[in-house]
């Protein structure tokens, strides 16, 4: 399996770690509410289907991506940074390369 | 030459002649030769013995799914069983031997199991190992003590015990297009997408590129086909856009267009040339890939079909036109559809006698009939071979008129007189790389054959593979493959003229002919025709079923010439088309892969380890170095004839008593920078990290969301937005990403970085009474006294002239300091301490004594923050800030996590005076005949010095109200049983006055 | 190089480095394996929408102005620098002092430093096979179209993270963590024998 890291570029399933189910919400850090913790500390969708998920780059850019992966067929549909700060546009991110390979190919 | 050696033709080369042996016989070939044509060429015909009935074998085919001829290879003491002779290439030097015989392939003691047939029938091993369930052996062992002998008689070779000293790698490649199989259209493929451009591999599991074109005798462009593949090689291997990988078999196709490869690089030399491995394996991600692995010919299934002898048609045709060898002088043919004829043409230009053919087809057409008076071959349509006769070579068969509508024998067999049959039950495309990557295989009536399924990922088929058995048809399928695999717009173009002989590519579909005797579909296991049927009769009705039952196509060689026949089989005995029954789905590998290569240079020397900066100090001044993950620590430094306890009792006495320097560069440090960084410690620890000063550490606690103990260490606050954390040795990989994923997944507003830097800095944990001494005499720039150093203080000074960082903290509860120093200098500050410690006595400590002092001191570590235990269990509650919620906060306090009776932190005492166990329980009363009733278990113990007695740390039931009371500790496993003493974990110096000073 | 403070810090590779030809060497090395040992390693990482600013300050610092895009880089042979994740780059140099050069140029506004000079090796590897040696590691693509001269990568073997800056066609600067570094390095002279290699 190949997860397209949106830094990284398309990189072997090896160098992520899953990082459990992209769907749970944290409560406040000051709720009391145990059924909301519970649920988000205990509770998983575990669709037959597409599912949202998160993975960290752990062996490349160590950045966390939001990933959503059909669990009957390992389709990655879509794969996006976390962060919403990460791949706006800014320098550096989002272009997996392409810019500098771009360079790279008109010199040649 | 040999009389079966042609002397001219062929891939050979008749100038070389290489010696090997098979069986302790000294043979000789030619380069370019098999095991199997050699042996063929010197008249070989036994090559084996079958798995279950131990039948003499002989070669079936001449390529990767040869199911009879399996060979062991020796290599000095390494033996690797279970090769096909077809795969495996001559060498000076070879040495091979024949397996499951006993004591020798002529005379096979287990032949008699031929006699039983009707025992060693389908699901015998399933029967038969359930043993009597009545009757006078009824619950006796008798059946084990036979099972024993049928395990020995059953099977193929036998795996070495010698170390394997070969080397074997790894290697990962990117390209666009990756072509699968050799012949006219992978070639065509492979160039066609090398002239667009794209990089290109070409993978062939044969030694030599051509596939069907090294032995068809076909003409391309008017030369032979064998010289266009040769020519189209040359034109490959110029580009550098294109790798060939000859020798290498594509066995696995995974998600994404990940292929796996085996190149088997040296097998075939005598020698490796130096550092060359063994065999390479490739992971091979393909933006697309072309699937040109052609096509296997198929058995057919009537009584006899394994005798030596007996052999598939193009096989015969490969052995003549591609080694030169003829596999006999007098040649019958037996046939369901047209590709015989031209086998029959072929083996009689190479110089064989054709006697017959036999076809199971009433009408022949025109074309065939002008191909078997070509062969000088008397035809014989709509009859059947029902028997073979012989031992181990073949002396004739039977015939006899055959209707093929509904399987009849009509009238008298006749006897013919050969020592070669040829057997045709049509072709079955090699579809197993497409039906791993993801679609099921679509039956095709007229070509009798499972055709490749519509691709789930990115490939493309061409040639036999898709079912176009002509060579015009492979080179234009390829074309076009290779043209789109590379991206490209396939424009009209001439191509390459082929002159074959003619024939229709459908078979007529007759898989079997019954009659009297032993019909084996698959000759690798042993399954008949009669076993297919035998367990349909036992209800199995499901060809996943059938297959595990019977065990048909589970040997080595996965069914390629037998899971069409053996479906045909169960198919009409369930009264269902072929379609409805269904095909199994292929699974990788595709052939035999060695283990070696799939543990490719992640083993011995070459295992990834981690070194601190100071090892090679530690190796050289005698210590014994121990494994913790993939760190090497020291255990001990022991002296000349000491015990490892009387080494670490030793250096943790002379620490308490003058002081010991330990070297602690494994613990985890993480930078943790930024305008949110105390905000975010806060959060992540149950304590408080933001009312930390500049220049002071705290000990802090992480607990995970679940409320449950994570990690304990200290973090040092450099400056405002400045902390080293640092965490266990075995935590330091999880807190990290425990930090990141919460950085970036819970809190992005935090303005924070985590760094790694456990490699940045050398560490060295010096305590004692005469710690501070031993410091003051080497630091200079700074005072090292209780006023400028005080507990939990931090100082910048220099020691041998290198920059260091002392924090005053301590593990062993001595009056201690770690002192942290670029790596680089981390053995030059090292040796200093050593240096000034001398005259103070200072002793360099290991893991072993470190681990004492910690438990006389009661501290926590990995064996007691074990994933099921929280901060209330280990005494820790008094570190839960209730000034603000901390990770873990909310869920801590749940029921089960506060109730009495949970497994909580002690010390135990052995009042026996005999040394614990790790891992011993803790029971109230002992029953040693009947261990039970466990309140605990012993998590870390050791002889204490400071105590003159055997301690240990323990998680026992309600432990804190049990201190002063006595209980036992049982270890049955051990036999060690005895009274404990049940006390605080807190053992010695309980009010912390040493370290404190 | 400029006169260091401190005494020369050793190399974690000392006991396995051997300056010499070695493995199949008799036709000719196709490897060359050195450690450059710069004198500063450093990390330095902007805070989301802030890179523009870092990416100025290395400029002050270093004199290397860094393409645009992800993981691109630069080296002048003295110097280098390369992204290696979201808004981080790896900054080298012969010379000590980077860390603190760059301290007073990267405020808190912009980002952080992290000396890493103890903490990583660097080791090169040049010659015509370096490619093929890397591959045996590294499930990346190492081909130039795919990987320029001066971009970085950050990728794993096993447990050995890397992050590698291409500093010429055939030449490669890889950054390990020290601790990993001789183990690494082991694995790499042995993966090298096959096609021969010098270690300078
Ligand atoms: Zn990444």
């Amino acid at each position: 399996m190949l997860i397209t890291c949106p830094y990284c570029g398309p990189r072997d399933v090896i160098e992520f770690t899953y990082q459990g189910d992209g769907n749970r919400e944290r409560p406040d850090p000051a709720s009391q509410n145990f059924e909301a913790w519970n649920a988000y500390v205990y509770d998983r969708l575990n669709p037959a289907g597409d599912h949202n998920e998160i993975w960290q780059h752990s062996g490349g850019c160590r950045a966390h991506l939001k990933v959503v992966r059909n669990t009957l067929t390992h389709e990655i549909s879509s794969v996006a940074f976390m962060r919403s700060d990460h791949g706006r546009g800014d320098h550096g991110r989002g272009d997996h390369g392409s810019a500098a390979r771009r360079k790279a190919e008109d010199k040649a | 030459m040999s009389p079966r050696r042609a002397d001219t033709g062929g891939r050979i080369d008749r100038l070389k002649t290489i010696r090997f042996t098979f069986d302790g016989t000294a043979y000789t070939g030619h380069a370019g030769d098999t095991l199997a044509s050699a042996l063929l060429a010197k008249g070989v015909t036994l090559y084996g013995r079958s798995f279950k009935y131990h039948r003499p074998r002989g070669l079936l085919t001449a390529g990767v799914e040869e199911p009879n001829a399996l060979v062991t290879v020796l290599k000095g003491e390494v033996r690797e069983p279970n090769i096909p002779a077809t795969m495996v290439e001559i060498h000076d030097g070879l040495v091979a031997i024949s397996q499951n015989r006993f004591p020798s392939l002529a005379w096979d003691i287990n032949a008699v199991n031929q006699l039983g047939g009707k025992i060693l029938s389908a699901g015998f091993y399933y029967k038969t190992f359930m043993g009597p369930v009545f009757g006078p052996l009824k619950g006796t062992r008798f059946w084990m003590f036979c099972e024993h002998f049928i395990r020995r008689a059953a099977g193929l070779g036998s795996a070495g015990s010698a170390k394997d000293p070969a080397r074997y790698g790894r290697m990962n490649a990117f390209c666009d297009v990756l072509v699968v199989g050799s012949g006219p259209a992978g070639l065509m493929a492979a160039k066609a997408a090398a002239d667009q451009g794209a990089r290109v591999m070409l993978a062939d599991l044969e030694p030599l590129f051509g596939g069907s074109a090294n032995w068809s005798e076909e003409t391309i462009d008017g030369a032979p086909a064998a010289d266009w593949a040769r020519r189209t090689v040359a034109q490959l291997a110029g580009r550098d856009n294109v790798r060939l990988l000859p020798r290498t078999t594509v066995w696995g196709y995974y998600d994404n267009n990940t292929l796996a490869a085996l190149e088997r690089v040296s097998d075939h030399k005598d020698q490796p040339v130096k550092g060359e491995p063994r065999h390479r394996y490739w992971a091979i991600r393909a933006k697309s890939v072309v699937l040109a692995t052609g096509a296997f010919e198929r058995p057919l299934v009537f009584p006899g079909n394994d005798r030596p002898g007996v052999m598939l048609a193009h096989a015969a045709e490969r052995y003549a036109n591609e080694f030169g060898v003829l596999p006999g002088e007098r040649i019958a043919l037996f046939t369901n559809n047209d590709s015989a004829y031209r086998a029959a043409v072929a083996l009689k230009k190479a110089g064989a006698a054709v006697v017959a053919i036999a076809d199971v087809r009433p009408e022949l057409s025109p074309e065939m009939r002008k191909l078997a008076s070509e062969a000088e071959a008397e035809i014989f349509a709509g009859h059947a071979v029902v028997a073979t006769e012989g031992g181990k070579a073949l002396s004739g068969l039977k015939l006899q008129r055959f209707d093929m509508t509904n399987g009849a024998l009509i009238g008298d067999a006749r006897s013919i007189h050969a020592d070669c049959l040829l057997m045709s039950g049509g072709w079955s495309p090699t579809i197993h790389l497409a039906s791993q990557a993801g679609a099921k295989a679509e039956w095709n009536a007229a070509r009798q054959a499972f055709l490749p399924p519509k691709p789930a990922q990115s490939w493309i088929g061409a040639g036999a593979f898709t079912g176009s058995f002509s060579t015009a048809e492979a080179i234009a399928e390829g074309r076009t493959a290779g043209i789109a695999a590379a991206g490209g717009q396939s424009t009209p173009s001439v191509l390459p003229v082929v002159e074959a002989v003619p024939g229709d590519p459908d078979p007529a579909p007759v898989f079997e002919i019954r009659a009297k005797g032993k019909s084996f579909v698959d000759f690798q296991h042993d399954v008949t025709a009669e076993d297919v049927r035998l367990a349909h009769r036992e209800g199995f009705v499901s060809v996943e079923h059938l297959k595990r039952y019977t065990t048909l196509g589970m040997a080595t060689d996965q069914g390629k010439s037998s899971n069409v026949p053996g479906l045909a089989i169960m198919a009409e005995a369930l009264g269902k088309p072929i379609p409805e029954v269904g095909t199994t789905r292929f699974r990788p590998p595709f052939a035999p892969v060695s283990i070696g290569s799939l543990a490719a240079e992640r083993f011995g020397d070459l295992k990834p380890e981690r070194l601190t900066p100071m090892h090679d100090w530690h190796l050289a001044n005698g210590a014994t170095m121990y494994s913790a993950g993939l760190w090497y620590r020291p255990m001990i430094y022991g002296h000349a004839g000491e015990t490892v306890e009387q080494a670490y009792v030793r250096e943790a006495k002379a620490t308490r008593e003058s002081a010991g320097i330990v070297d602690v560069s494994t613990l985890g440090k993480i930078a943790v920078q930024g305008p949110d960084a105390a905000a975010f410690l806060d959060r992540v620890y149950t304590n408080m990290f933001s009312t930390l000063a500049v220049g002071k550490a705290r000990y802090g606690l992480m607990l995970r969301e679940d409320g449950l103990a994570f990690d304990d260490g200290t973090t040092w606050r450099l400056g405002e937005q400045d902390f080293l954390m640092t965490t266990t040795t075995a935590n330091a990989g999880k807190v990290m990403q425990h930090l990141e994923y919460f950085l970036d997944v819970i809190w992005p507003e935090l303005k924070v970085h985590v760094t790694s830097v456990t490699d940045e800095w050398a560490g060295a944990a010096i305590g004692g009474p005469k710690a501070r001494q031993i410091l003051a005499a080497c630091v200079t720039g700074t005072s090292v006294d209780n006023a400028a150093l005080p507990f939990m203080g931090i100082v910048r000074g220099e020691i041998s002239g290198v920059p260091v960082m002392i924090c005053r903290l301590s593990f062993s509860g001595e009056m201690a300091f770690e002192v942290y120093s670029g790596a680089g200098h981390g053995t030059h500050v090292w040796e200093a301490l050593v240096e000034a410690g001398k005259p103070f006595g200072l002793v360099t400590y290991g893991l072993e004594a470190l681990g004492t002092m910690r438990i006389e001191k009661g501290h926590v570590t990995g064996a007691e923050i074990d994933g099921r235990t929280t901060a209330r269990d280990l005494h820790l509650d008094w570190m839960l800030s209730k000034k603000k919620p901390f990770i873990g906060s909310a869920m801590m306090d749940r029921e089960g996590l506060i109730a009495s009776d949970r497994l909580e932190l002690v010390g135990l005492i052995a009042l026996d005076n005999r040394p614990f166990n790790g891992g011993a329980h803790i029971v109230e009363e002992v029953d040693e005949a009947n261990p039970h009733g466990s309140i605990g278990h012993i998590t870390a113990c050791c002889y204490s010095p400071a105590l003159g007695r055997h301690i240990a740390l323990a998680l026992v039931k309600g432990g804190k109200a049990r201190q002063g009371t006595r209980a036992h500790v049982s270890d049955p496993l051990r036999n060690r049983f005895g009274p404990v003493e049940i006390v605080s974990n807190h053992f010695f110096d309980p009010d912390g006055s040493r370290m404190h000073g | 190089m400029v006169e260091r403070q401190s005494p020369e810090p050793l190399s974690p590779l000392e006991p396995e480095f051997h300056v010499g030809s070695h493995g199949n060497f008799e036709h000719g090395v196709e490897i060359i394996l050195t450690e450059t040992r710069p004198g500063s390693i450093v990390q330095l990482a902007a805070w989301p929408g802030e890179e523009k600013k870092l990416i100025a300050a290395i400029r002050t610092v270093t004199g290397l102005a860094l393409p645009d895009g992800a993981g691109g880089g630069l080296s002048d042979g003295v110097k280098s620098v390369f992204g290696f994740a979201p808004g981080k780059f790896t900054v080298a140099d012969e010379a000590e002092g980077l860390a603190a050069a760059f301290a007073k140029v990267v405020t808190p506004a912009i980002g952080t430093v992290t000396d890493l000079s103890h903490g990583r090796t660097a080791i090169r590897i040049a010659g015509p096979k370096a490619e093929w040696v890397l591959a045996k590691f590294f499930a990346i693509d190492f081909a130039l179209p795919a990987f320029p001269t001066g971009a970085g990568r950050s990728t794993t073997h096993h447990d050995v993270f890397a992050q590698i800056q291409r500093t010429g066609a055939d030449q490669f600067d890889i950054y390990v963590f020290r601790s990993f570094a001789r183990s690494f390095w082991k694995a790499l002279c042995h993966a090298s024998e096959e096609v021969g290699y010098e270690v300078q």
